[in-house]
C-alpha cells in the first residue's frame, strides 16, 4: 500500500513537469534554436545565446511588453536581433541599484530603462568615465562605480545585439577549436560559391521574420536549410544535432525551476499529513520529494554533460547543489526513521529558498555555462572536494532548519506545561544531533580533501588561506557545542541554538569570505555581491529570533534548563558513552 | 559518567606512577586530568575560533604576509596549537585500552588530529619554497626568489653578517640591529632624487630652468644635464625640455634649425622581407597584396599593448609605449587556403607570435617573410624648449610651439616665452662641470610615483642613511667604512631549469586562456640528468624531492614563465596524508561504527557468545534508532 502511495506522489511530481502544456506545441523555430554558435569559449545553441543575453540585459528570462503581453526569451532575442521595433526607446535594460538611479536622476521605483535614457544621462556617463579612469590607475572602485560599469556592459551588449549579424555561425573548416566567423565573413574560410547561398538564406530569414508571426513556419524552414548548409561545410567540427538539442531541451525543461515547485507541493502535503490521518499522505509526500530529487539530479546530469565538467564550480551551482544535498540528506533520514516528517518539513523550505534564489536572480547568481579558469580545470581532487564540502554545508543547513522547528516549539508551544510538546522537542533535538553528525563528517572530509587539492595546486596542505580558515572555523563552531554537550554545559536547547547560530559560520565560509572579506586564493568567478545587505538583514532577524526564544526559555527559572539537561542526558548516551565501568 | 572515567584513569596512572612520591603523583594525575579534559578542550577550541575570526578580518586589512608572520607563524599561535595537540593526545591516551568501535574511532580521530596538526605545522615551518623566473630566450636558471628580504653587512673589521629581515606592518624591521648597523625603518616606496653640483671631474653642462606662468600661478624648476643619460630630455606636461651639446658649428646650426614636418603615419612602418614598407596607420583594415601571392591585412593595432583581466588584448593608454599589431596573412583561397594570425611587437624585436587559422603553416623563408621588422619612431615633440651649448661654451635656445618657432642666444636672467600659454622660461642656474648628487626620498604609497623599497639604517656614529633595494652601498663612518646590501632573498637550487616552450591554450574562438603550460628542461650536471617535462596548473612535476609547479605568467611576454619550486620532506607529506585518513575514518567509526557492527552481526551467523559479552551499550545509530 505504501509503495502505491509513494508511486502516486512520485507520478504527481513528474506530472508537474509537463506543465505548462504549451511547451508541447509544435515549435516552428526549432531549427533556429538549435543553430550552433561559437561564443565565449564554447559552442552552444542559439537558444542559449538568447537566454543568456536576455537574462543579462533584462534580469529575467522573459520580457513583459508595454501592452502587457509577455515575450519568451527567444522571441525577445529575435526581436532585438532582427530589430523589429525601435529598441532605443524600449524600457528594457535592467537598472536596479537604487543609489545609481538616484545619481542618474531616474525614477527610483522604475526597474528597466531604455537605451536612450541611459545613454542620455550625463551623470551616469560621468560615473562610468570616472570608473574607467580608476580602473586604468588600478584603484579600487566604489559600489556605485561597479554598478555603473555593469550598466555600461548591458548597454553595450544591447547595442551589439540589435540588428546582430556578428554571431560566429560559420564553422571552422578543419580545426575543432578553430575560430568561427560570421556569415558575412564566410568567404574568409570558404569559397564565394559556397558562401553565397548562406548569405542569401540569412537575408531571407531576416526579411521573412519581419513579416510577422504568421510567417514563422517559413522562417523555420529557411533556418533548417541554413543550419544544414552550415553543418555540411564542416561536419566534423559542427556539433551534432543531439548535442545541440540536448542543451535546447535543458533550457526549456528548466529542471531547477520545476524542482522547487515539486518540493513546495511536497512540503504542503507533508504538512497536511501532520494533522489529517497521518499515514495516508506520508508516503505520497515522500514520492513527491523523490520525484523532485529525480528532476534535480537529471538537471545536474544534463548540465554536467553540456559543460563537460564536475557539477559544482561556481556560486550558482553550489547553491543548487546545497538545495539538492539538503533534500537528499533529509530523505535518507526519513527513510531510516519511523515517519519522522520533520526532516523533510525542515528541508523543503530551505531547498525551495535556495532554488528560487538561483532561479530568479540570474544577475547575482550567474547560471550561464562558461569555460573554467585554469586553476579549476583538470583536477580529480577538486571535483570531489567541492561537492563534499558543500554537502557538509547542506547537512548543517538541514540542522539549522530542524533547529528552527525546535526553537519554534520552545517559543510558541510551552514545553513546560505540555509533556507531548516536551517529548516532541526531545525527538527533534535527537534528529538535529544526527544531522549535525553527518555535517561534521562531511565537512571534515571536505576540508581534508581541500587540503589534498591544495597540496597539488598550491604546494601546501594547509596555509591558513581565509577560505580554508573559515571552513575550519565553521567546523569548530559545531565541535564546541557538541563537546560542550558532553560535559553537560548545554542540553537540547543549547544544541538547537547552536545549530542555528553556528550556521552563520557556514554562511561566512560559503559566501562571506568572497563577498565580505574579498581576499585570498579562492576569489575566482563569484561576481559582484548585490546581496550583502539582504543577507545581513536575514541573519540579524534570525539571531533576534534566537535571542527572543532564549529569553523566553530562560525566564521561567534556571531549574527548567537544569532539569532538561538531566532528562536529556540519557539521550546523549551515544556521545558520552563510556563503557559502564564494568 | 565522567566520574567513572576519572576513577578508571586514576587507577591506571596510579599503577604506572607508583614509584613516585605520593604528592608528586597526585599532582601528575591532576595535571593529566586537566590536560586531557573536555573542560579544557571547549574553552581552548572557543578561543581558537576567536583568534581565527579576528585573524581573517585582520588579514583583509593588512594582507596575508603580515598575518602569516604575526599570527599563524608566531610562537603564541604555535603554543595554542601545541596545547590543543596535547589535549587531544592526553584525552585519547586516557581512554586506553581502546576496545570497541567507539573508542577505536575516538582514538583514531584524536590521534589523527595530532598527526594532522604536526604535519600542517611542518608544511608551513619546515618546507622551503620560492619562485623561479625562467625564459625561453635564456639558459637554465637555478636561482629561486624566496619570500622576504635579506640584509648583508660587511663592517670595518671585514666580518660579514647576513640576516633575513621581516618587515612588520608598522614598517619597523626585525631584527633591529645587524653587524653594528641599527635598522631604523623600512619604507615601501622611495624615489631617488637628483641635484647637480659643480666640481665634477669632466666637463658636463647642466642648467636649472625656471618656468613661470602668472595665469596658472605656477613656477616649476627642472634640472637638465648632458650626463647622466635621462637628464637631457625632461618632459613637463605636453612639452619637452632638452639640453644638447653642439661640438661643431654645423651641429649647432642643425640643433637650432626649424623642425621639418614629419611624413608617414604615427604608428610606424612594418617591413616584411623585400616587400615595400607598410605604413601601419594608413593600412589598418585594408587588404594589401604582397609578393608571392600573399595577402595581408592589419586587423588591429594597440599603441600600448597589454592583456586585460580576461586576457584579451587592449591598450593601456594612447601612448606608444608598447606598440603591437595583429595581422592576418593568407595564401590561396577556399579549402586550400593557408591563413595565419600574427602578433608583431615593436619593442624587443622578438619574432612574431604566430597562430594558424586555416591550412598548413606558412613557409616563411619561401615566402620571403624571414625578416620581419616593425619600427615606431617616437614622434618628434611638437612643443619643445631646447637649450644648446655651443662649441665655445656659449648658450642658445630653440623653442617650438603651436604658435611658431623661435631661436636665439640664451643669456642668464633673460626670459623667453616659447608660446605655451603664458610660460616664461629662464636659466636659474648653470654649471659647466656638473656632478650628480642622489638622495633617497620617501614618498607616500598612494601617489602615482612608482618607487622602490628602501631601508633606513643608523651607523655607530649616529649618522643615518637609506639603503636602496638591490643596490649595494658603501657607508662611511668615523670608525671605518661599512658595506651593506638590502636585497631580495634568493636560494640556489642543486639543478637548473630551462624554459623550452611556453604554451598558452585559449578557449575556442576567444582570447580567454584555457590553460598555460611550461615545457621545461631539467639540467642536473651532478647527476648527468637532462630531461624535458611539462608543468601546468594542478599538474606539478617532482625532481629530487623538489616539487615544481606552474605559478604565474606574464600575459605581455609569452617567453616567460614563473614556477613555484618547493622542497617538502617526504615524511611531512606522509604525516598530512596519514592524519587525514585517520581523522576521516575515525569520525565515521565514532558516529556509525557501532550500528554498522551491529548490523553486520545481525547479518552474519553468530560464531559464539564470547563476542557479545564484550558488547557496548546500545548505540543509537542511524539505522538502529530513528
Amino acid at each position: 500500500m505504501k509503495i502505491l502511495k509513494f508511486a502516486l506522489g512520485f507520478i504527481l511530481g513528474l506530472l508537474i513537469l509537463i506543465l505548462p502544456l504549451s511547451q508541447f506545441q509544435p515549435n516552428l523555430l526549432e531549427p533556429l534554436q538549435s543553430m550552433a554558435v561559437q561564443l565565449d569559449g564554447r559552442k552552444k545553441p542559439l537558444d542559449t545565446v538568447a537566454l543568456e543575453t536576455v537574462e543579462k540585459l533584462h534580469g529575467s528570462a522573459s520580457y513583459k511588453q508595454a501592452d502587457g503581453s509577455k515575450l519568451s526569451y527567444l522571441e525577445t532575442y529575435l526581436a532585438i536581433a532582427f530589430n523589429d521595433r525601435d529598441w532605443n526607446t524600449e524600457p528594457f535594460v535592467l537598472l536596479s541599484y537604487r543609489p545609481l538611479k538616484e545619481a542618474a536622476g531616474f525614477d527610483p521605483e522604475q526597474k528597466h530603462f531604455s537605451f536612450r535614457e541611459i545613454i542620455g544621462s550625463p551623470a551616469l556617463t560621468a560615473i562610468v568615465k570616472d570608473a574607467h579612469a580608476k580602473q586604468l590607475a588600478e584603484q579600487e572602485l566604489s559600489r556605485l562605480e561597479r554598478e555603473a560599469l555593469t550598466i555600461e556592459e548591458r548597454v553595450a551588449l544591447l547595442y551589439r545585439t540589435v540588428g546582430d549579424n556578428s554571431l560566429p555561425l560559420v564553422p571552422h573548416p578543419s580545426d575543432g577549436k578553430g575560430t568561427w566567423v560570421t556569415i558575412n565573413q564566410a568567404t574568409e574560410l570558404y569559397s564565394p560559391e559556397d558562401a553565397a547561398p548562406v548569405m542569401a538564406l540569412q537575408q531571407q530569414i531576416e526579411q521573412t521574420y519581419r513579416l510577422g508571426p504568421a510567417h514563422r513556419d517559413i522562417v523555420g524552414k529557411l533556418a533548417a536549410d541554413l543550419k544544414q548548409t552550415l553543418a555540411s561545410f564542416s561536419p566534423a567540427v559542427y556539433p551534432s544535432d543531439q548535442v545541440l538539442q540536448r542543451e535546447v531541451f535543458f533550457n526549456g525543461f528548466h529542471p531547477f525551476g520545476k524542482a522547487w515547485m515539486i518540493y513546495g507541493l511536497g512540503f504542503l502535503v507533508m504538512l497536511v499529513s501532520l494533522w489529517f490521518k497521518p499515514t495516508e499522505l506520508y508516503w505520497g509526500a515522500m514520492g513527491l520529494f523523490c520525484s523532485g530529487m529525480a528532476v534535480q539530479a537529471y538537471g545536474f546530469l544534463l548540465r554536467m554533460q553540456i559543460a563537460d565538467r564536475p557539477p559544482v564550480t561556481n556560486m550558482y551551482e553550489s547553491v543548487i547543489w546545497v538545495s539538492f544535498g539538503v533534500t537528499a540528506i533529509a530523505l535518507l533520514f526519513e527513510f531510516f526513521s519511523n515517519k519522522a516528517r520533520y526532516f523533510l518539513l525542515a528541508a523543503a523550505p530551505l531547498a525551495v529558498v535556495c532554488l528560487v534564489l538561483a532561479d530568479r536572480l540570474p544577475v547575482v547568481l550567474d547560471p550561464s555555462i562558461a569555460p573554467l579558469v585554469p586553476v579549476l580545470r583538470d583536477n580529480f581532487w577538486l571535483s570531489i572536494h567541492v561537492p563534499t564540502i558543500t554537502l557538509g554545508y547542506a547537512a548543517f543547513a538541514l540542522a539549522m532548519g530542524l533547529g528552527h522547528v525546535s526553537l519554534g516549539h520552545y517559543l510558541f508551544a510551552k514545553p513546560d506545561q505540555n509533556p507531548a510538546v516536551k517529548k516532541r522537542i526531545q525527538t527533534l533535538s535527537q534528529f538535529n544531533y544526527r544531522t549535525l553528525q553527518v555535517g561534521v563528517l562531511l565537512l571534515t572530509t571536505g576540508i581534508i580533501l581541500g587540503g589534498i587539492w591544495a597540496h597539488f595546486s598550491w604546494g601546501r596542505f594547509w596555509g591558513w588561506d581565509p577560505k580554508e580558515t573559515w571552513a575550519l572555523i565553521a567546523l569548530l563552531c559545531y565541535l564546541v557545542p557538541l563537546h560542550g554537550r558532553l560535559v553537560g554545559w548545554i542540553g537540547n536547547f543549547g544544541i538547537n541554538v547552536a545549530s542555528v547560530v553556528s550556521f552563520n559560520a557556514v554562511l561566512m565560509a560559503w559566501y562571506g569570505v568572497n563577498f565580505v572579506l574579498g581576499t585570498g586564493l579562492h576569489s575566482y568567478g563569484f561576481g559582484t555581491g548585490d546581496s550583502q545587505m539582504i543577507v545581513a538583514t536575514v541573519v540579524a532577524a534570525d539571531l533576534g529570533f534566537v535571542l527572543l526564544t532564549a529569553l523566553r526559555h530562560v525566564r521561567p527559572g534556571l531549574n527548567s534548563e537544569a532539569s532538561e539537561t538531566i532528562s536529556s542526558e540519557p539521550s546523549a548516551a551515544p556521545v558520552t558513552a563510556e563503557p559502564k565501568s564494568a | 559518567m565522567h566520574e567513572a572515567k576519572t576513577i578508571q584513569s586514576q587507577n591506571m596512572t596510579a599503577q604506572t606512577q607508583s614509584f613516585l612520591p605520593q604528592n608528586l603523583s597526585k599532582i601528575w594525575i591532576q595535571l593529566q586530568q586537566i590536560l586531557g579534559s573536555i573542560k579544557l578542550a571547549v574553552p581552548l577550541l572557543a578561543s581558537i575560533i576567536g583568534v581565527l575570526i579576528w585573524a581573517t578580518f585582520y588579514e583583509s586589512q593588512v594582507g596575508s604576509p603580515t598575518v602569516q608572520q604575526v599570527v599563524y607563524k608566531s610562537p603564541w599561535f604555535g603554543a595554542l596549537m601545541f596545547l590543543l595537540a596535547l589535549n587531544l593526545s592526553v584525552s585519547a591516551l586516557s581512554r586506553y585500552p581502546w576496545r570497541g568501535p567507539r573508542k577505536v574511532g575516538f582514538a583514531l580521530t584524536h590521534f589523527g588530529l595530532v598527526v594532522l596538526i604536526a604535519g600542517s605545522a611542518a608544511v608551513i615551518h619546515i618546507s622551503t619554497e620560492g619562485m623561479l623566473l625562467i625564459r625561453t630566450d635564456q639558459g637554465a636558471n637555478s636561482l629561486v626568489r624566496v619570500e622576504g628580504e635579506l640584509l648583508d653587512v660587511v663592517g670595518p673589521d671585514q666580518a660579514e653578517k647576513q640576516v633575513n629581515l621581516f618587515i612588520k606592518p608598522d614598517n619597523t624591521v626585525s631584527p633591529s640591529e645587524v653587524g653594528g648597523l641599527k635598522l631604523l625603518r623600512y619604507a615601501p616606496n622611495t624615489v631617488t632624487t637628483t641635484r647637480f653640483e659643480p666640481g665634477g671631474p669632466v666637463a658636463n653642462a647642466a642648467v636649472k630652468l625656471q618656468l613661470q606662468s602668472d595665469r596658472m600661478g605656477q613656477t616649476l624648476e627642472r634640472w637638465l644635464a648632458i650626463a647622466p643619460a635621462g637628464y637631457s630630455d625632461v618632459s613637463v606636461g605636453p612639452a619637452t625640455l632638452e639640453l644638447r651639446q653642439a661640438n661643431t658649428d654645423t651641429e649647432l646650426e642643425a640643433l637650432l634649425a626649424q623642425p621639418q614636418p614629419q611624413l608617414g603615419g604615427r604608428f610606424g612602418s612594418l617591413q616584411l622581407g623585400e616587400n615595400p614598407a607598410i605604413d601601419v596607420e594608413g593600412s589598418l583594415d585594408k587588404i594589401i597584396d604582397l609578393a608571392n601571392g600573399l595577402q595581408l591585412r592589419i586587423d588591429n593595432f594597440w599603441p600600448d599593448f597589454r592583456l586585460d583581466s580576461e586576457n584579451r588584448p587592449e591598450s593601456a593608454s594612447d601612448q606608444l609605449n608598447n606598440p603591437a599589431m595583429q595581422l592576418s596573412l593568407r595564401l590561396g583561397r577556399g579549402e586550400a587556403a593557408q591563413q595565419e594570425r600574427w602578433f608583431i611587437f615593436a619593442n624587443g624585436q622578438f619574432d612574431p607570435i604566430r597562430t594558424s587559422v586555416a591550412g598548413a603553416a606558412l613557409d616563411r623563408d619561401a615566402l620571403g617573410l624571414s625578416e620581419v621588422s616593425y619600427d615606431v619612431q617616437p614622434p618628434a615633440p611638437e612643443d619643445y624648449f631646447r637649450v644648446v651649448m655651443g662649441p665655445e661654451g656659449e648658450r642658445f635656445y630653440a623653442a617650438n610651439s603651436s604658435k611658431g618657432f623661435k631661436s636665439g642666444p640664451l643669456e642668464a636672467g633673460e626670459a623667453v616665452t616659447p608660446g605655451w600659454a603664458d610660460f616664461r622660461i629662464s636659466v636659474a642656474e648653470a654649471i659647466a662641470d656638473a656632478q650628480v648628487q642622489r638622495e633617497v626620498v620617501e614618498v607616500p604609497e598612494d601617489e602615482n610615483l612608482e618607487g622602490e623599497p628602501a631601508l633606513l639604517v643608523a651607523m655607530p656614529d649616529g649618522s643615518e642613511q637609506w639603503l636602496p633595494w638591490g643596490d649595494p652601498v658603501a657607508l662611511s663612518n668615523t670608525s671605518g667604512d661599512y658595506y651593506a646590501a638590502f636585497s631580495p632573498r634568493m636560494l640556489q637550487l642543486p639543478f637548473g631549469i630551462k624554459l623550452e616552450d611556453f604554451i598558452v591554450e585559449r578557449n575556442e574562438g576567444s582570447e580567454s586562456v584555457a590553460m598555460w603550460t611550461s615545457q621545461i628542461r631539467l639540467d642536473d650536471p651532478h647527476q648527468g640528468v637532462r630531461e624535458s617535462r611539462r608543468v601546468w596548473m594542478n599538474h606539478p612535476t617532482w625532481y629530487q624531492g623538489w616539487k615544481i609547479a606552474q605559478a604565474s605568467w606574464n600575459p605581455g611576454d609569452l617567453n616567460q614563465s614563473t614556477l613555484q619550486v618547493k622542497l617538502e620532506p617526504w615524511w611531512v607529506t606522509g604525516l598530512t596524508w596519514l592524519g587525514s585518513l585517520m581523522v576521516v575514518v575515525g569520525t565515521a567509526v565514532i558516529f556509525y561504527g557501532r550500528s554498522a557492527m551491529k548490523n553486520l552481526k545481525a547479518v552474519l551467523p553468530e560464531p559464539g557468545q564470547e563476542e557479545s559479552s564484550d558488547a557496548e551499550p546500545p548505540e543509537m545509530g542511524l539505522a538502529a534508532r530513528l
